[in-house]
């Protein structure tokens, strides 16, 4: 229910992790301090936003891509993060290609499984059938012979 | 940190509104590897908020998301500059305005919170 961008904030609880990990121990923050560098990074996003679209319509693009992004970056001043964002996204690429193979194998296995289940199925209405043809023939046999 | 669901159900994608808990990204199976703690269903919904936006890929959106963990990590060093050259052991709001006018790449965030 935000009124404004501003207002959608990012989750205190992370923001404060952050902060305390990028600080030595010991050391504390006011809650105003902490507020301020939640709307900060909020506004961030917003701002790295906006440079990023410039660059996909630069582009003639309508979806935002990590290009879009990193450039934004540099045209932020923040070039300094450039280079552990392009890792962060390499790692991240890895990690959805990981994810895919493994989902995609699920897929097979249970494939595999229900394919196992209906061929034991199958196996069992098809020596029905051979048992009713050699009835049959035999039948067959006796009428030629008759002949 | 929960680990949310390991099954590896996309929960940023159902849009789910943590508004009380926050949900942090379930760790990948390499121990230590965050990588990204913010939800990126949030940043999502900061994107969107941008009427010229029309669509981010995925990967724009995990970018935007590592992006301002990196810049409270910086701005929380540059401000604790400022609270040490003050002897204090705590970071007040008027370090976090003093790190953003003395840094030029902090001027996009002056006047964005009176």
């Amino acid at each position: 229910m935000a009124e404004r961008p501003e207002d959608l904030n990012l989750p205190n609880a992370v923001i404060t992790r952050i902060i305390k990990e990028a600080l030595p121990d010991g050391v504390n923050i006011s809650k105003e301090a902490r507020s301020a560098i939640s709307r900060a990074a909020s506004v961030f996003v917003l701002y790295a936003t906006s440079c990023a679209n410039n660059f996909a319509m630069k582009g003639k693009r309508k979806t935002l891509n990590a290009s879009d992004v990193l450039s934004a970056m540099e045209e932020m001043e923040f070039q300094r993060f450039v280079a552990p964002l392009k890792e962060a996204l390499e790692a991240y690429r890895r990690e959805q290609r990981g994810k895919k193979e493994a989902s995609e194998q699920k897929k097979k296995d249970k494939d595999r499984k229900t394919d196992s289940e209906e061929q034991d199925k199958s196996r069992e209405e098809d020596n029905d059938e051979e048992e009713e043809r050699l009835e049959e023939d035999e039948q067959n046999e006796e009428e030629e012979v008759d002949n | 940190m929960a680990a949310a669901a390991a099954g590896g159900t996309p929960r940023e994608e159902e849009g789910s509104s943590g508004e009380a808990a926050p949900q942090p990204q379930a760790p990948t199976s390499a121990p230590g590897a965050r990588l990204s703690r913010l939800p990126l269903a949030r940043v999502k919904a900061l994107v969107k908020a941008d009427p010229d936006v029309t669509l981010a890929g995925q990967e724009a959106i995990f970018i935007l998301a590592r992006g301002p963990e990196l810049f409270v990590e910086t701005i929380a060093k540059d401000a604790y500059c400022c609270a040490q050259q003050g002897k204090r052991k705590t970071l007040q709001r008027r370090d976090l305005d003093n790190a953003i006018e003395a840094v030029d790449e902090f001027a996009f965030l002056e006047g964005k919170f009176s």
